[in-house]
């Protein structure tokens, strides 16, 4: 069950407001023009939803895990391009969340209350999946860390303030040898390499970071040297539900479209026949269940529970149903599909499959977990209740 | 009927794999970016026989069949499925000529059609839910003189390039789609305009646009087979298309699961080629499988066709079949190459767009369920 507080529905009316205004009317140009265009920042300054994650201590504005995940929702239903500009940002503060002192959240969290946003550096093109395979180094010389290497596909990469970059500090020990990094734009020898023109989210920046000889005073270690990649697992482990949300936001405008679409090629009976009507009843269903998964895992997350497995699974579950249901619309609406919306929706779903832990790499997260021993059995109370 | 290739029929496969590297693979990239169409590779399929494949010898055609055609259709989709879109959509205007049209028309039109000289579009959408039914559909007034055509075909393939239509209009308001009948229009009809090219999600080289007729004056000649039965007509070269477009999107999947194997060989992560992993090979192992079915369900209604059987209901199987597991098709090898895959660098962002234009189901999108069912059930 998830029900909505009074807050939450506001938050989530005033974030479909803000993504009717101020989004869904420049989507189809910047994905057509395939760039990030700042005045998004600009747009959403004032309402500071760029730091919903930031503690209220540090001038943020703290919304639970649910919240967020509704107001992203609605940022995917406007856009998931925009979207991941969002998303990508909140994944780079909760590595600072997960392992950053007071001063080091100052640090990162002053940038997102003023609307700028940060970037999550993990993967490189030999660490993809395989995400402990880094080369990238960071080797300790006085009071700083000397950065050397490269990270790709960094959402966010050309506009970000401040960069959550893995490194490794012991190259001989592998993944235990990656640390975590706060690495300020500006930095010297640090650069912005090639930038990816991608399929869809066009409209999100991605680009390759260089690090050549970069300085950094060594308090920007995040925890201490060789928690990198655990830092990054619990990183993803918040993050990666963000994926659901876009995906979600995704396959509930792909159904509306379809039905406005509908309701205009059959206006006198008000209905399409019963294959249509179940097909469309079908994508109902299976957004729902997406919606209460990603929900659920949500409250778990935000009472302090275990959600590790609910995270992989409503990532999984939400891109593919987002996958099918963009797909499946374009196909109902024929060449108004292929010509319209859809087919960006179509587009920007099947990166949801992808990023931040493809879907195969949660499937086998999850079903080690299906498969492992049993734990032991708890013994049944009996008689209370 | 065989459901083997003939020799002859892999001769003409092979020559379309020889085309399409010869003349596709260099221009297809630059197409994909521009959206412009291709004219001078049109002008080569022509010379290479393959706008006039099916058509009788009398009328300067290659008498191949349509088993041909679809090879010829899926091999050169594997490179340019926005080059087959044309051709397909050429045939299909190629193929009512020739099935329903009088020996005068067919004296007429084919000749310039199988040599290329006009290429050829069908026109049969509109922007309602049925051809011939509601506010933008294509009337056509029987006046003394031949007819007035007045209303919109939409989503044209071809428009605008082509110099000859077949073009389904409805003659009788009060019977709706019941009274459709097709027409050949040349293009440079007065009263006929070509609307602003439709941006599409692929295909881009092959124009999309909706023709515009403003009492347009045709013949009584101009009226295919005489006859204002036009829903036949439609349904069967619907059916064709249906097939034409399974066997493009049997040559693009068949292109991304090959080039996804490649890389799957080349990509190194956890120490091993990732093709090594069996979610790996489970993915490429379920894409080449509805591939091949696929391609024997395309080909065995071709091969009816070749026959001279009904087709009908094995096309509807096929559009069917890969409605469901056409898209799937670049849905998986795009995940196979993971971030990679997704960057426009790469080719299947290309495939992944233009699969998606050959697995519509257009308006209304139920009927191969009710083609199917109707057969079942009668």
């Amino acid at each position: 069950m998830s029900i909505l507080t009074a807050e939450q529905k506001q938050i989530q009316a005033q974030a479909t407001a803000f993504v009717a205004k101020e989004i869904i009317p420049f989507a189809e140009k910047f994905d057509k023009a395939g760039e990030f265009h700042p005045y998004l920042l600009d747009a959403a300054r004032e309402s500071r939803i760029f730091a919903m994650a930031v503690p209220m201590a540090f001038g943020g504005l703290e919304y639970s895990a649910l919240t967020q995940a509704v107001v992203l929702e609605a940022w995917g239903y406007g856009c998931a391009g925009m979207a991941t500009t969002l998303a990508a940002s909140v994944l780079s503060m909760d590595s600072v969340l997960v392992a950053g002192t007071e001063a080091q959240k100052k640090q990162f969290f002053d940038p997102m209350v003023r609307g700028e946003i940060g970037s999550f550096g993990l993967t490189e093109p030999s660490a993809g999946s395989d995400a402990g395979n880094g080369k990238s180094t960071a080797v300790r010389v006085g009071d700083e860390y000397v950065i050397n290497g490269s990270k790709c596909w960094i959402t966010n990469g050309g506009y970000s303030s401040v960069f959550v970059i893995y490194a490794l500090t012991d190259p001989a020990a592998g993944m235990k040898g990656i640390s975590a990094f706060i690495v300020e734009k500006g930095t010297p020898g640090f650069t912005i390499g090639t930038v990816d023109h991608k399929l869809g989210i066009r409209s999100s920046n991605t680009v390759e970071l260089l690090f050549k000889d970069v300085h950094i005073p060594a308090a920007n270690l995040l925890g201490k040297e060789g928690e990198g990649m655990k830092i990054a697992m619990k990183t993803l482990d918040m993050a990666r539900p963000a994926i659901a949300s876009l995906s979600l936001g995704l396959a509930q405008r792909a159904l509306d479209e379809c039905v406005k679409h509908m309701q205009k090629l059959y206006p006198e009976k008000a209905q399409p026949g019963q294959t249509l009507q179940f097909k469309l009843a079908d994508m109902r269903i299976e957004i729902e269940a997406a919606r209460q998964l990603l929900y659920h895992a949500m409250n778990l997350r935000d009472a302090g529970l275990p959600y590790s497995a609910e995270s992989a699974m409503t990532k999984t579950f939400s891109s593919d149903v987002a996958m099918k249901i963009t797909t499946q619309a374009v196909q109902l609406m024929g060449a108004y599909g292929y010509t319209s919306v859809l087919a960006k929706l179509m587009r920007d779903a099947k990166i949801m499959q992808i990023y931040e832990g493809t879907n195969q790499i949660q499937r086998l997260v999850i079903s080690r977990a299906v498969l492992a021993p049993a734990r032991p059995a708890v013994a049944v109370q009996k008689g209370g209740n | 009927m065989s459901i083997l290739l003939t020799e002859e029929q892999q001769l003409i496969g092979q020559s379309a794999r020889d085309f399409a590297k010869e003349y596709l693979e260099p221009m297809v990239l630059e197409m994909d970016r521009t959206g412009q169409y291709p004219a001078a590779v049109v002008k080569q399929l022509a010379a290479q026989d393959f706008l006039g494949l099916f058509l009788a010898g009398e009328y300067g055609g290659a008498e191949a069949g349509y088993v041909s055609l679809v090879e010829v259709v899926e091999n050169l989709s594997r490179v340019s499925a926005a080059v087959a879109s044309i051709m397909v959509n050429h045939a299909l205007a190629a193929y009512a000529i020739q099935r329903w049209g009088s020996p005068e028309q067919k004296k007429t039109c084919l000749p310039k059609l199988a040599a290329g000289e006009v290429l050829g579009a069908f026109a049969v959408f509109e922007h309602g839910p049925t051809p011939g039914v509601g506010a933008g559909a294509l009337m056509a007034t029987k006046l003394p003189e031949g007819w007035a055509l007045k209303g919109t075909k939409a989503f044209v393939r071809n428009a605008g390039v082509a110099g000859a239509y077949v073009v389904l209009a409805c003659t009788d308001p009060a019977a709706g789609a019941k009274s459709l009948a097709a027409f050949i229009v040349n293009a440079k009809a007065s009263g006929l305009t070509v609307g602003a090219p439709y941006e599409t999600m692929g295909l881009k080289g092959c124009p999309m646009a909706d023709l515009v007729f403003d009492n347009v004056m045709v013949t009584d000649t101009a009226i295919l087979g005489g006859s204002t039965d036009g829903s036949a007509i439609m349904t069967e070269t619907l059916a064709l298309a249906s097939v034409a477009e399974a066997a493009q999107t049997v040559g693009i999947g068949q292109a991304a699961v090959e080039h996804a194997a490649a890389y799957a060989k080349t990509r190194i992560q956890f120490g091993r080629p990732i093709a090594s992993l069996q979610a790996i090979q489970t993915l490429l192992a379920e894409v080449a499988a509805d591939c091949h079915l696929a391609r024997l369900g395309l080909r065995y209604a071709a091969q009816l066709m070749d026959d001279g059987e009904p087709f009908l209901v094995e096309a509807a199987m096929v559009k069917q079949f890969l409605a469901r597991f056409g898209a799937k098709m670049l849905i998986d090898t795009v995940q196979v190459e993971g971030g990679f895959g997704y960057s426009e660098t790469m080719p299947l962002p290309r495939l992944f767009r233009d699969i998606a234009g050959t697995t519509l189901l257009e308006a209304p999108a139920d009927y191969p369920e009710k083609t199917i069912a109707a057969a079942l059930l009668a």
